[in-house]
């Protein structure tokens, strides 16, 4: 794939790691949750070539869900890794596991492989957590070479 | 009560795996939209890529005209359902809401969309023989048709210029920057 800079690899992320702060005001990057201190996952995310699957906040979104396990599906059946990053002590990871587990076996896709913040732990001990996490988890070579040219 | 402010953003300026091939000038998040977003506060909404699910991630690449079918609008209708419900809680709540689409695109064009009503049959057309015209790309035009079918007021718009032929990075930030930066002011200010 010439001239193409695509990583190949991208991450399920909670409505609350996509958006730090979800008052009015800058959200800078490395703000803090309320309670709670968290990295800045979208930029460990970038800095590791990443792309992102934004979920969305708590509560009913079927339709929506659906379209997202519809696309998880598409790259992982071609050659596309994906994993998922959850915030430990919120509903399921902020992850929407128990309706998207479903949808995505419906598809023929296993639950991404999945990281969980810490919000009681350092943040910045956290974020570099999250970073060798990134960097170390590709698909198998044989995998990649398969689809990737 | 504290109004938010949310920018709905194509889904490829958060992952560039969403690109027909050749089309990634990222690895993932096109950092530069993101920048420009967050630091003036803006919260960032997502919208699912039409083209992605509807023709795969192998997809080849496409024209306004040749999305341009019931099939295709009916999928983007779909889509549009399925996100339209979170637009509106904001809109509805009097959050601020502006729309960052991906001007040249067939499917997320804003300002501009690629147009070449002959394209069809054996995909071997030469290099960018396509043409810009300023039209809404087939997605935008489904997304702002269901707003306005829920009673909502139109949202500002504009494009990140990634799929205008040649992407020039400097200038599509600092037209986005424009852009974010004439929000909020009042022209009949003195």
């Amino acid at each position: 794939m010439s001239g193409d800079a695509r990583g190949w690899r991208m991450a399920l992320l909670p409505h609350t790691l996509t958006n730090p702060r979800t008052v009015a005001g800058a959200a800078l990057p490395g703000a803090a949750l309320p309670g709670a201190a968290l990295p800045d996952a979208l930029g460990v995310l970038t800095a590791c070539g990443y792309g992102v699957l934004q979920l969305p906040p708590a509560g009913e979104h079927g339709l929506l869900l659906a379209v997202i396990a519809d696309q998880i599906a598409e790259y992982a059946h071609h050659g596309y890794a994906v994993v998922a990053i959850g915030v430990r002590g919120e509903p399921g990871g902020g992850l929407h596991g128990r309706r998207l587990a479903p949808l995505l076996r419906h598809r023929g896709v296993a639950p991404p492989p999945r990281f969980s913040l810490r919000p009681d732990a350092d943040a910045a001990a956290e974020g570099q957590r999250l970073a060798a996490f990134l960097s170390g988890y590709d698909l198998p070579e044989e995998e990649q070479r398969r689809w990737r040219v | 009560m504290t109004h938010a402010k949310v920018a709905l953003i194509a889904n490829c300026l958060l992952n560039q795996n969403a690109k027909v091939c050749e089309g990634a000038h990222y690895r993932g998040v096109v950092n530069p939209v993101v920048e420009a977003l967050r630091s003036r506060g803006y919260e960032l909404l997502q919208l699912p890529c039409p083209e992605l699910a509807f023709a795969g991630v192998r997809r080849w690449w496409a024209v306004y005209e040749q999305y341009d079918t019931p099939a295709y609008r009916a999928h983007c209708r779909r889509l549009a359902q399925a996100i339209a419900p979170r637009i509106e809680q904001h809109l509805r709540r009097g959050d601020e809401v502006i729309l960052i689409g991906l001007d040249g695109s067939p499917s997320s064009g804003v300002r501009f969309t690629s147009s070449k009503p002959d394209w069809g049959g054996r995909p071997n057309r030469p290099e960018d023989d396509w043409d810009i015209v300023p039209r809404r790309g087939v997605w935008i035009e489904e997304l702002e048709a269901e707003l306005t079918r829920r009673g909502l007021p139109a949202v500002p718009a504009t494009g990140w210029a990634l799929d205008m032929g040649r992407f020039d990075e400097a200038g599509s930030r600092r037209d986005l920057e424009q852009f974010l930066d004439s929000r909020g002011i009042d022209p009949a200010a003195p």
